[in-house]
């Protein structure tokens, strides 16, 4: 009974933190409000361009690969989802740099508060904020297209879920190369740029790339997979293999994170 | 001249100072190229499909292009300009008996050697493993009007990077957003270097013909693979010009007012 | 002589944009920004002869490194009249140009990532120096520096005062005419600022240059200038010696006493504000105007077995002076 209101403590001082820390990201967003519209409308533009090519690819070439034109909206607009929610919970990860390189991060490490976590959810990023109520509108609306059972939408839910704890794992595993390595800006694009390869539905690569994009970055398992799933071409055994793969990441990035931490050796020593 | 020389050979090790950072770059050019690849190569599973007048071959040879046309017109330094300005680092430069714009155009120079290099072992490369079916122009008028395309490219594309590096005079702490919204959405998209521009509707071509995006990239190639007439291409050359030169101009126009705001920030 | 430099009724504005703090403000400046005029220079008149090492002061924000960055062309005058070397510096001249030098303590010119040689050699090719010139000028600032052995090393590997060195030589490799220093020595190690004091007064005598130098380390301008400036909140307060500063602003002047015997320190008050008593040593602060009887009636009345009138130190007077203008 005690164990369980002291977690419920922690839990509420975690959140407040988060809200706390997010609240002071939106601040510094703000100051800059230039860039902070710049960016809203980049992101807008993008997504708008993008929807619009495939739109008229689709509409000319009555869908490819094997799936219909409104499958294949269906699977971008699924990486956009995911992609753009781990964009707002993990943005942090993007300044990461600066407080290994600064030996900042001891001040982290030294806070009664995970550092992982400090580390992780840091600076929600408001401009998602924005852009995720549209995002979600648009997921509905394709999604609504393709009338999935209840079955296949319940599974849709919890892969999307499955797709950002992989993401997580990857960004703690980002973060914990970081640590040893001091390097990190090149390793969050690189991982962007493969994260974006699963913009299409990843049947499409041929090898040795669709072995890289199923093993190595399961780019696959993060995106394709729920919206196939949606689709209704993944059965409960793949549903669960999925999530099963997804803790085991979570698993192995964080103990790689606490092995980085013993590695760590303070820059400023 | 002399300093030219010395800017371009010190620009050269600049650049292999930070090794890391070309690699990555040349590294997510051929990824973008990647994708492009194989979602065009799965739309035209059947050999014989033909969509917005490319076959096979062709769309294939567009997407080997692109790492060659991309390494030429949109590897540049200049998009720097925004950061030094921005931080007040231009003062450096504005103290120097040199002249701005030959400095960036040889610091451009630099870059472009470089990647162009690095394209064609890319290209070789990607050639092995994906083994494609490929179409090669022959036509000597039409390779040389790509050449003249391609630097009527870079002169377009290094008058964006310039005029967008500028915002920061007016609005410092914008830094390079405006560049990023610029080249990174508009420029991407609207230049062909994501997908042709057949794909869009012939209104929206249309209107496209009168702005400077499609000069970059999608110009050249269709020159390249010769989909039109002689005409046509002298004509598409013709007006890329023309926006070179009006692009140039409005640059030195706004440099020079934007010097007068700058407030060399910093200390 | 020559005029080197001429600063006519110079006004130069900046605009600011006001940001709110907090959630709530933040989010009321983006939809309404305020905006400001600053006047980081106003109307500001002085000239310099060539060949003269001038002392530039004021606390910080009050204009000295705008008007430093107007002199060099990078900034375009609100409004008044600029000449050095009779170019106008806002047109860039490259003959311009190659007369001139801003050197600020924070900033660098050197590439980041390259040995120092690098940059020396690009300079060399933009400033248009011959090989025999550049030979001849380099070895003479490295040895002046010393920092023969740092030259191949990367810039970034350096320590702040082997950099700061490296930053004057290649600000000074094609031999300014005249040379602008912001804050030369801040963040310098005592030697190296000593180091760089001694290299900037050869510097001046032996090519004749004229320099014009900003610092708060009140030691620079003591063994440097005999001229200074100063100036707060944008306007010119002091134009003259260093000794006429002390003259103009300090109204007090220092009484420094040897007492042979103990006294009572509450009578001392009468004759002038007491700053420190330690037996045996005295030291009264007095008006300007009474000092030859305040000290006179010292040697009357007390035990003192040796007495000096002094100026208040210089950090002293600079300080009162702003202080006092504070209230303008």
């Amino acid at each position: 009974m005690k164990q369980s209101e002291d977690n419920f403590k922690i839990l509420k001082r975690y959140l407040r933190v988060y809200i706390k820390m997010a609240t002071n990201s939106f601040v510094v967003w703000l100051a800059r409000r230039s860039a902070f519209i710049i960016f809203l409308i980049g992101k807008i533009v993008r997504y708008s361009f993008y929807f619009g090519f495939l739109i008229f690819l689709v509409k000319s070439t009555n869908g490819f690969a094997g799936y219909t034109g409104n499958q294949i909206l269906f699977f971008t607009a699924t990486y956009v989802l995911i992609d753009t929610l781990a964009q707002f919970l993990f943005r942090s990860v993007y300044s990461f740099r600066q407080l290994v390189v600064s030996g900042d991060l001891d001040l982290v490490l030294v806070k009664p508060i995970n550092p992982l976590f400090r580390s992780l959810f840091g600076g929600a990023d408001p401009v998602d904020l924005i852009t995720l109520p549209a995002i979600i509108f648009v997921v509905v609306y394709i999604g609504s297209l393709l009338s999935p059972t209840l079955l296949h939408t319940t599974y849709y839910i919890l892969l999307v879920i499955n797709g950002l704890v992989i993401s997580a794992s990857f960004h703690i595993a980002v973060l914990s190369l970081g640590i040893i390595t001091m390097e990190i800006d090149h390793t969050v694009m690189i991982y962007r740029d493969l994260v974006s390869m699963g913009r299409l539905p990843i049947d499409i690569y041929k090898e040795p790339f669709k072995s890289l994009l199923t093993f190595i970055v399961p780019v696959g398992v993060m995106v394709t997979i729920p919206a196939k799933a949606l689709i209704g071409l993944v059965g409960p055994v793949g549903v669960v293999s999925s999530l099963i793969f997804g803790l085991a990441l979570l698993f192995f990035s964080i103990k790689f994170w606490h092995y980085a931490l013993k590695k760590y050796t303070s820059a400023s020593s | 001249m002399g300093k030219y020389l010395k800017v371009l050979g010190i620009s050269f090790q600049q650049e292999f100072a930070y090794k890391l950072n070309f690699i990555m770059w040349r590294v997510r050019n051929v990824m973008q190229v990647l994708v492009f690849f194989f979602l065009w190569s799965s739309v035209f599973q059947n050999p014989d499909a033909n969509y917005f007048g490319y076959n096979k071959e062709k769309i294939i040879a567009y997407a080997f292009l692109l790492i060659f046309v991309r390494a030429i017109t949109m590897s540049s330094r200049s998009v720097d300009v925004a950061g030094i300005i921005s931080n007040g680092e231009l003062s450096n430069l504005l103290l120097k008996p040199i002249n701005f714009f030959k400095y960036w155009i040889t610091r451009d120079i630099s870059s472009k050697f470089l990647n162009i290099i690095f394209s064609f072992v890319e290209i070789t490369f990607l050639f092995l493993i994906l083994k494609p079916e490929i179409f090669i122009q022959t036509n000597f008028i039409n390779i040389m009007l790509f050449v003249a395309s391609l630097l009527i490219a870079s002169l377009i594309f290094f008058s964006i990077a310039m005029l967008t590096s500028f915002v920061p005079f007016w609005i410092p702490e914008i830094s390079w957003g405006a560049q990023f919204l610029v080249i990174v959405i508009f420029v991407e998209f609207l230049s062909g270097a994501f997908f042709p521009l057949d794909v869009f509707p012939t209104l929206v071509q249309n209107i496209l013909k009168f702005t400077p995006f499609p000069y970059l990239v999608f110009v050249p190639i269709q020159t390249y693979l010769g989909s039109q007439n002689i005409h046509l291409n002298l004509l598409s050359l013709g007006i890329g010009a023309m926006w070179a030169v009006i692009l140039l101009f409005i640059t030195k126009m706004v440099w020079q007012k934007g010097l007068k705001v700058y407030e060399a920030v910093g200390r | 002589m020559k005029k080197a430099i001429v600063v006519s009724h110079l006004i130069k504005n900046f605009e600011i944009l006001e940001k709110g703090t907090g959630f709530k403000n933040s989010f009321a400046s983006l939809l309404h920004p305020k905006k400001r005029i600053i006047t980081a220079v106003n109307d500001l008149s002085f000239t310099i002869q060539e060949g003269e090492l001038v002392g530039f002061i004021g606390p910080n924000g009050a204009g000295k490194t705008t008007t430093l960055k107007t002199l060099s062309g990078l900034l375009y005058p609100t409004s008044g009249f600029v000449s050095v070397m009779d170019f106008n510096p806002w047109e860039k001249s490259p003959d311009f140009l190659k007369q001139i030098s801003l050197v600020m303590g924070q900033k660098n010119q050197l590439w980041w990532d390259l040995p120092a040689m690098e940059s020396f050699e690009l300079n060399k090719e933009i400033y248009e120096i011959s090989n025999k010139e550049f030979e001849k000028n380099l070895n003479e600032l490295v040895s002046l520096l010393g920092v023969s052995q740092f030259l191949q090393t990367q810039v970034r590997k350096l320590s702040l005062g082997q950099r700061m060195k490296m930053e004057l030589i290649a600000a000074l490799i094609y031999k300014p005419k005249v040379l602008f220093l912001d804050e030369p020595t801040i963040g310098l190690d005592l030697i190296a600022q000593q180091n760089l004091r001694d290299f900037i007064y050869q510097y001046n005598k032996k090519y004749n240059a004229t320099i014009i130098l900003t610092s708060h380390n009140m030691k620079d301008l003591i063994d440097l200038t005999r001229r200074v400036i100063v100036i707060n909140d944008g306007r010119l307060i002091f134009d003259g010696a260093l000794e006429d500063l002390t003259l103009k602003f300090a109204q007090d002047k220092l009484i420094k006493a040897k007492l042979s015997d103990e006294i009572d320190i509450k009578r001392l008050e009468e004759i002038g504000m007491v700053k420190k008593f330690e037996y045996p040593e005295l030291i009264i602060s007095v008006p300007r105007s009474t000092v030859a009887i305040a000290a006179s009636e010292l040697l009357q009345n007390y035990p003192i077995s040796d007495l000096t009138i002094e100026e208040l130190p210089i950090e002293e007077v600079i300080s009162t002076v702003f202080k006092q203008s504070k209230g303008f």
